[in-house]
């Protein structure tokens, strides 16, 4: 640690101030936002809030609470994410398993069926289509299932497994053991660490994912949540349906950004576990397969 | 093997029978490889479903498509649709936009990340350099409805944090929602906010590679920090930046749909439509399947060619291929 204070020149000094106010650009929209949602009723009307809340006060969280659409939305959100990682996990982990069998006949044209998908696809209306003649249109399985398996993800995974010496698998079939015993019992305690990172990739993905629900749901009861803020922050709807007492503009953009907070928070609260596995992710997923 | 052979009944009874009579290598290599096939059938499914089936959507691209008579049954119209297509001006629009709004945002973004990359390498308080990291990295990972309504409430004309400022300073608002060149920089300002950080992360794996004898050399000899930064750290990353800028080039006709979509409005809809809104708008919310299906194909194909093209200029000059 003393070694690293070695010495401070002005160019290091240079060099960290201009860090600093990339970080700092980086992090101002929460703090504004965070503060906006904090902040009176005047402080905002007279667009006077910069870091810090002015006037503090929950008036905007205490609304937020009573908006049942929110929680329902939330809810909605969960289910799917809980349902699409776990989905996703199992699907890119077979994938990924067996193609990264060296051994395996016919590994290569099963590869290249789906790495073929990352440069062509059907597009967004043909997906529609069949996603509708599948009978998912208008239902929380449209949310997830269509977008089951991302390639990228598969690759990774792929690799890592790739990595795991063989020798500890043909050890279990000398003592007997199937591939689906090696799976649970052998490779998949070995990759903990990318099974988490890439469950964490998709469970972001399916939280934050807006434009599914907007092709495929029709029914404003199962909006999932990013839907739900996007009809929230930007048509207006809060205005339309939130108490007299509160049903000034003003208090609507300290609302918009209640619920831009409450929206994100789940994020923010895994963060430090995503943040731990991904930049590794990020590393396998650059080699490429 | 009387262990093997008990999992074996356990898990599938009826090729037990096979092995028994000749338990050969290769029926036993087969077996094996059964069940991984068998793990495969979900995943294969998946892509038929929701991949190539949908691949064999496009056809629609050259039929009147009619939703009671699906995709099969509509009948072939030739080259209609992309008469139709072709002619409409928004469509010229879109891909005008779309590359537009690429190539600024990469101008920008590209040179921007490495010079980040270079800067946060030099830091050498860990701690400092761990915090300003998990900072930068943040704005990755919080959605785009979220990142639009918090610009739109930054970059508001009335009451938003900037247009504030600037009116302190005595200098009348700037409306960067409804002009279309403000609209642009907001736009760009938006996409590099939000991918600068996760961009750095390739960079500084690059930067730890780089051999550290190099520099002591180089100090020795009397090369100052700035001289080692330009004759040594940028030649030896110099290959991941190439790859790196293929990578964006080749898919200069690909372009998200979350940020045109929801930081765009009627006002600046001259330069944010781009071909997934124009997509999107006349597919999902007009219902013309089969012009928006035309529009999709047009893109893919040029994507591919695009892409080939990428591979064979990297291969040509002597960087590692894509594909």
């Amino acid at each position: 640690m003393n070694k690293e204070k070695r010495h401070f020149s002005a160019g290091y000094a240079l060099i960290c101030g201009i860090v600093l106010l990339f970080t700092f650009i980086c992090l101002y929209p929460f703090l504004y936002v965070i503060a906006m949602s904090f902040s009176s009723t005047n402080a905002v009307l007279s667009g006077k809030v910069r870091i810090f809340p002015i006037e503090f006060q929950i008036n905007a969280y205490q609304e937020i609470l009573k908006k049942k659409q929110i929680w329902s939305s939330m809810w909605v959100t969960i289910k799917v994410t809980l349902a699409g990682t776990l989905l996703s996990l199992v699907l890119t982990i077979a994938a990924a398993y067996v193609l990264s069998k060296k051994k395996l006949k016919g590994r290569k044209i099963l590869s290249s069926f789906i790495l073929f998908t990352m440069y062509f696809g059907g597009g967004m209306i043909p997906t529609f289509l069949v996603v509708k003649n599948l009978g998912l249109y208008n239902s929380l399985g449209a949310l997830f299932i269509p977008n089951a398996i991302s390639v990228f993800n598969f690759i990774v995974m792929r690799t890592f497994f790739r990595e795991i010496p063989e020798s500890l698998e043909e050890a279990a079939y000398l003592d007997g053991a199937n591939d689906f015993q090696i799976l649970i019992r052998i490779v998949l305690p070995l990759s903990l660490p990318i099974i988490a990172t890439i469950g964490l990739f998709y469970a972001v993905g399916y939280w934050n994912d807006y434009f599914s629900a907007l092709l495929y749901i029709q029914d404003p009861n199962k909006y999932s949540l990013q839907l739900r803020l996007r009809s929230l922050l930007f048509t207006e709807e809060l205005n339309s349906t939130s108490s007299e007492a509160v049903g000034t503009p003003v208090m609507a953009e300290s609302l918009k950004m209640a619920s831009i907070v409450v929206g994100t928070l789940p994020i923010i609260a895994i963060y430090p576990w995503l943040q731990k596995y991904f930049v590794k992710g990020a590393m396998l997923g650059s080699v490429k397969g | 093997m009387r262990n093997r052979k008990g999992n074996m009944i356990k898990n599938d009874p009826e090729r037990k029978v096979v092995s028994r009579k000749d338990g050969k290598k290769f029926l036993f290599y087969l077996r094996k490889d059964l069940m991984l096939y068998l793990f495969l059938i979900p995943v294969i499914l998946y892509y038929v479903l929701f991949k190539y089936w949908p691949m064999y959507g496009l056809t629609i691209a050259f039929k009147d498509y009619n939703v009671f008579k699906g995709i099969t049954g509509s009948a072939w119209n030739g080259l209609t649709n992309w008469v139709t297509t072709f002619s409409n001006q928004w469509l010229w629009k879109s891909i005008r936009n779309t590359l537009g709004l690429n190539l600024i945002t990469l101008a920008v973004e590209f040179p921007l990340t490495i010079i980040l990359s270079l800067m946060l390498n030099e830091i050498r308080h860990v701690k400092f350099k761990k915090i300003t990291q998990s900072i930068l990295y943040l704005p990755h990972f919080v959605s785009w409805v979220v990142v639009a309504g918090i610009v739109r409430g930054i970059f508001a004309q009335e009451g938003g944090a900037i247009n504030g400022l600037l009116n302190q300073a005595g200098i009348s608002s700037v409306p960067f929602m409804s002009n279309n060149g403000w609209w642009i920089f907001t736009y760009v300002v938006s996409n590099v906010w939000k991918g600068i950080g996760w961009g750095t992360i390739i960079y500084l794996a690059a930067l730890t590679s780089v051999d550290e004898s190099l520099y002591e050399a180089a100090y020795i000899d009397g090369a100052t920090k700035f001289q080692r930064t330009i004759y040594i750290t940028i030649p030896m990353i110099k290959p991941v930046m190439v790859t790196m800028l293929i990578l964006s080039v080749s898919k200069m006709m690909n372009i998200g749909l979350d940020a045109p979509l929801l930081l765009g409005n009627n006002k600046v809809m001259e330069v944010s439509q781009v071909i997934s809104t124009y997509i999107y708008r006349l597919g999902i919310e007009k219902a013309q399947y089969s012009v928006s299906t035309v529009i999709g194909l047009f893109q893919s194909v040029v994507n591919i060619i695009i892409l080939l093209a990428a591979d064979f200029v990297a291969k040509l000059i002597g960087e590692e291929g894509i594909l």
